[in-house]
């Protein structure tokens, strides 16, 4: 039963979704912003309550359970718990109730984020760039005609891009662009159909209930 | 080992250390390395240079931290730009992760303007100049609904205050009082930008995104759904170059300066990359 009524809820909600593109009428176009700023705004906030509960169940049970690297999951749950005391109540720059300055020392959201979060997520994502290079070194190889052609190409534009290459030659920023825009657009737009059209497929056979695997529950 | 050999094996170590070195050096003694404008990015700063003057500037910082230094001078160049021809401006986020580095460019560029002010109206004021709206999810409410209501779907901005009492507010309403919309980000938010706020209300859409996303967002520009496009630092430094000969703001470029780092990082994978392809070559030859 309970999977019917969600069958008939995607149905309706998808093709309130696909009307208000379709007529202008004012009564549509109502209905459907009623249906964006009030329903699925409700929905976003019980979804992002749903995930914060869940992902402290998942890790208090790795804890309870002493499952492997079990300790890390303190200091995701201290950093939860932290971070939300003094998002909450500290107010964004430091002006909550909750003071979140002792002296020049500043724990305010924002100095958190800044000192603690950017630094660490950008020296993750830099590591990227040595492993790219050996990468690129031991893989980018002409071993085919099609494996040339992708050297030849990736060069061009990689020089092309660089500051220095209208001092190599004049013409080769503007050759750079040129491979960009328009082999590879060519071959990106035959992508995007594809794309689209996988998408609208998808859509239709979810929408229709012919597509019933989000739902779970099978084998 | 032959040399030949050699050639194909080089030790990572060795490369990551010569990487680390060339891209760290021009960081530690900073230059800025001037780069001649492309179209893309010319397009882009023309469409923010001429919003006219009863509309606004849309920036959507949905950049997050891993991707800061390509596309966080973007977003400062085009602040200074906005602010330097006293254009209007809403910022705004589609994911809570990135509040905290859209709260700091603003910061960095009102502070630039403002310390230089003499005058009240010189300054760039919150409320008047700029308005902070922050984020509300899921991205497809502000996206469609901004198209009737700004401040239906923002009642109240990042700082907590009601947006309707807020002068700039007042005069912007909806897609009919936005000149432009500058999407930044390393996603596919752009695409979602035309499908829903550009193809349904008509805005036209700016990007600016990181190098390895750019191929896929050249269709879009070629087709005009895309106004303008930035493309990685090298983007983000063509738009410095652009606000610093047009509108003389002389302030710290960072992606130019982090140009010769780029330069030569590209140059060393290059030299790489050849090194071991001449190894294959005759290696192949002599099998």
């Amino acid at each position: 039963m309970h999977k019917r009524i969600a069958l008939v809820l995607v149905f309706v909600f998808g093709i309130l979704g696909i009307i208000p593109f379709l007529i202008p009428h004012p009564i549509v176009q109502n209905f459907d912003e009623f249906i964006r700023n009030d329903i699925l705004r409700i929905l976003a906030a019980f979804a992002l309550a749903l995930a914060l509960g869940s992902l402290l169940r998942v890790h208090v049970d790795k804890i309870r359970r002493k499952r492997v690297n079990w300790q890390y999951s303190w200091i995701l749950i201290l950093s939860f718990a932290i971070s939300s005391i003094i998002g909450l109540f500290g107010g964004v720059a430091g002006t909550g109730l909750l003071k979140t300055a002792i002296g020049s020392f500043h724990f305010d959201i924002q100095t958190l984020y800044e000192n603690i979060i950017i630094p660490l997520a950008s020296s993750m994502f830099a590591l990227l760039a040595f492993f790219m290079a050996s990468a690129s070194y031991r893989a980018f190889r002409a071993r085919s005609y099609e494996a040339t052609l992708l050297l030849v190409s990736a060069f061009i534009v990689m020089i092309g891009f660089l500051p220095i290459a209208s001092s190599i030659s004049s013409r080769l920023p503007a050759f750079a662009q040129w491979v960009l825009n328009v082999p590879n657009v060519a071959g990106q737009r035959g992508i995007l159909f594809g794309i689209a059209l996988g998408a609208v497929a998808t859509s239709l056979k979810i929408i229709l209930g012919i597509e019933r695997a989000w739902l779970g529950g099978g084998k | 080992m032959k040399l030949i050999d050699r050639m194909t094996r080089i030790d990572r170590r060795i490369i990551y250390f010569i990487l680390a070195l060339v891209v760290i050096l021009p960081l530690v003694f900073p230059t800025v390395l001037k780069v001649k404008p492309m179209a893309p990015v010319e397009a882009l700063y023309e469409a923010v240079d001429k919003i006219p003057a009863d509309k606004a500037l849309i920036l959507d910082c949905s950049y997050a931290p891993q991707i800061k230094p390509e596309v966080e001078p973007m977003a400062v160049a085009v602040l200074r730009h906005a602010f330097a021809r006293r254009k209007k401006v809403l910022v705004l986020v589609l994911y809570v992760q990135m509040l905290g580095l859209a709260q700091k460019a603003l910061t960095q560029v009102t502070g630039e303007f403002n310390v230089k002010a003499e005058t009240y109206e010189d300054s760039i004021i919150y409320g008047r100049d700029y308005v902070f709206l922050g984020w509300t999810p899921p991205p497809l409410i502000p996206m469609l609904g901004m198209g009737e209501s700004i401040t239906a779907v923002y009642p109240a901005d990042y700082y907590g205050n009601q947006t309707d009492t807020l002068e700039l507010m007042q005069q912007i309403r909806n897609y009919n009082n936005v000149g432009i919309l500058v999407c930044l980000s390393g996603s596919a938010i752009p695409k979602s930008w035309v499908a829903y706020a550009q193809n349904r209300f008509g805005v036209a859409v700016g990007v600016g995104c990181t190098a390895v996303s750019g191929a896929d967002f050249y269709p879009y520009y070629q087709t005009g759904q895309f106004t303008g496009l930035m493309v990685g630092m090298k983007g983000a430094a063509e738009y410095e170059e652009l606000v610093e000969e047009n509108l003389k703001v002389a302030e710290k470029r960072m992606a130019s300066e982090a140009m010769l780092s780029l330069t030569y990082a590209h140059v060393i994978i290059m030299i790489f990359i050849i090194i071991g392809n001449i190894g294959f070559f005759f290696q192949r030859r002599r099998k």
